[in-house]
């Protein structure tokens, strides 16, 4: 276990230390979140609600995107394809190591570092915004909405890492990642509450486990579901985080095995 | 002495997919796969004693990289056995991989951004070192490596030979008993080289650690290495004393001559290759069997001042059987 709090303590170090790539990443997430509330703003105008939401909650919902995508979208899975596919990886596998869980420690390092200055973030936005926020008065509703998100962040961490696994086999697996981020934060509500999408998708996508990711700890943030279904839906949330975890450990063995059987 | 490692008939065929280009390809081959068999290594038998310091030798494309990493368990072989310090090493067993390093010259295993040390005080807590072992160790290393403020300084900002040498020191910060060593010396200058080299001599000498090293690099080979195995297209070509290779390999003696008067080159060519003649010197390469003859010949017809007969270099020889083509 301590390797892996070493491993965290130095790759905080080494987060903080990459200065101008932090930087552009924060600006870069600020710029979206920037975007989403001029646009919300303008749509909602004088109305006192759109989609089921107050003019306050939909002011919260994009803030909670900024923390959110700090917290669950924020990721290795680059870096994992890069080690793979340049043999970097043998480094690794030659030490009494595990690789998830190294990773692991790495990926918890940059969402520290990430989810800290989403909150200076968010407290500016929200002093602009001017209390025109909507934050649950309940406690309940704040443990069920961390579970939520803690939940959503090991999903991504396990999905990305299946994702990334692939080029075991393919040179070209940044391919994939890269239309997996970008459907990821579509489905998971990242861009827009998935209220805005047809019912037909939306109840499509209530299928996968990409609305557990966003839209759902928000909605139980906002207390926009009841505790009972909340509880249904971490359960859910739960039950995905198991088979994605059991699926990326897997795929992961194969990977190594294949890679040990035809060199890398 | 018991030995480190004992490898029989170690073979390697690289299932190589036959895929087809672009990403739909790859996604198909992930399903629908063909392969491509090529022999790496092929039945390679060998034993080395605990503490020797073995060279590993052959031309690029060899099987010198694939049997290191079979050896490190990175791979798993096609056919044969592998019994190294007493473990199957692709077993990948953390108590195995606790006895082992694998340095290989042309990766980093350093952090980039961060003074090396921080990589050091992960593979601490990676290996599991006491506070004072660590330190024991680490203090051996920055003295033997002459690493001292190197190790503040992050490793993106050190020269090719400060980073070589922070990358020995982290893969033996475990004193690991078993050193697999591929090319540690390349790219690095002529100082530098030498300073590795004491370094692993004085490793293996300390702690009486095994060391088996691959190198182009004959200065290596010569001054660290009185054993050499030497593979050709993946198949054991010699195993033995480094001076017992050049009788071997070097099918051809050189013999220099003095003249007191001209000398035609042209008429010497019948007793050998000239390598080099200026009229009143000549070297020839001769085939070790007409070698008496030859001198006889030149002091018989020829104004000889002086005659030697040598054994060729061995870096020539060695050189020989890198430059031999692979398969």
């Amino acid at each position: 276990m301590k390797k892996y709090l070493v491993a965290y303590s130095i790759a905080l170090q080494e987060t903080l230390q990459r200065r101008s790539t932090l930087l552009m990443d924060r600006v870069g997430g600020f710029a979206v979140v920037l975007s989403l509330y001029s646009f919300w703003s303008a749509l909602l105008g004088d109305k006192p609600s759109f989609l089921g939401y107050t003019r306050a909650e939909m002011m919260s919902y994009v803030l909670l995107i900024n923390v959110l995508r700090a917290f669950v979208f924020t990721g290795r899975g680059w870096q994992t394809v890069s080690e793979i596919s340049s043999g970097r990886i043998s480094s690794y596998l030659v030490r009494p190591l595990s690789y998830h869980g190294y990773s692991l420690a790495l990926d918890l390092a940059q969402k520290t570092v990430h989810v800290v200055s989403s909150f200076v973030e968010v407290a500016v936005l929200a002093w602009f915004v001017r209390g025109g926020v909507f934050l649950p008065r309940d406690p309940a509703a704040w443990l069920l909405f961390a579970l939520s998100a803690a939940l959503a962040s090991l999903l991504f961490f396990f999905m990305e890492f299946m994702v990334s696994s692939l080029a075991f086999w393919t040179s070209e697996s940044g391919g994939p990642l890269f239309c997996f981020d970008l459907f990821l934060q579509f489905a998971a509500g990242a861009f827009f509450p998935l209220d805005v999408l047809p019912a037909a998708v939306r109840r499509l996508l209530s299928a996968t486990p990409f609305p557990y990711m966003v839209y759902v700890p928000v909605r139980v943030l906002l207390e926009k579901v009841s505790h009972a279904e909340a509880a249904r839906l971490i359960a859910v949330e739960a039950a995905w985080l198991a088979a994605f975890a059991l699926a990326a450990v897997a795929l992961w063995r194969r990977g190594v095995r294949s890679y040990a059987a035809e060199g890398g | 002495m018991p030995a480190a490692l004992e490898v029989r008939g170690l073979t390697k065929d690289y299932r190589s997919p036959v895929k087809e280009p672009g990403l739909w390809g790859g996604v198909k081959s992930l399903f629908d796969r063909r392969y491509k068999d090529t022999r790496a290594v092929d039945g390679v038998t060998f034993d080395i004693a605990e503490g020797e310091l073995v060279g590993f030798l052959g031309a690029n494309g060899a099987g010198k990289t694939t049997t290191l990493k079979m050896l490190s368990g990175l791979l798993t072989p096609t056919a044969g056995t592998a019994t190294v310090l007493g473990r199957v090493p692709w077993r990948r067993e953390a108590a195995f991989q606790k006895m082992i390093s694998l340095v290989m010259g042309q990766r980093s295993q350093l952090w980039w951004e961060i003074p090396a040390y921080e990589t050091f005080r992960l593979n601490q807590a990676i290996y599991g070192l006491p506070d004072a072992v660590f330190k024991d160790q680490l203090e051996e290393l920055t003295d033997l490596l002459d690493l001292g403020e190197h190790l503040t300084v992050p490793v993106k900002k050190l020269s090719l030979g400060q980073r070589m040498r922070a990358e020995l020191a982290a893969a033996l910060l475990h004193r690991p008993r078993l050193l697999l060593l591929d090319e540690p010396t390349i790219g690095l200058d002529v100082v530098m080289q030498k300073k590795v080299r004491e370094f692993v001599k004085a490793y293996n000498r300390r702690h009486g650690a095994t060391v088996m090293l691959t190198s182009h690099n004959m200065t290596d080979v010569t001054e660290l290495c009185r054993r050499v195995i030497v593979i050709e297209r993946g198949r054991l070509l010699y195993d033995g004393p480094l001076d017992r290779l050049v009788a071997r390999y070097a099918d051809h003696k050189i013999v220099r001559a003095r003249f007191t008067a001209r000398v035609d080159p042209a008429d010497l060519a019948e007793l050998g290759t000239v390598t080099a003649c200026d009229g009143e010197s000549a070297v020839l390469q001769v085939p070790r069997g007409r070698v008496a003859l030859a001198a006889a010949a030149l002091l018989r017809s020829y104004p000889v001042a002086d005659l030697d007969v040598e054994e060729v270099d061995i870096d020539d020889v060695v050189r020989g059987l890198f430059s031999r083509p692979p398969a």
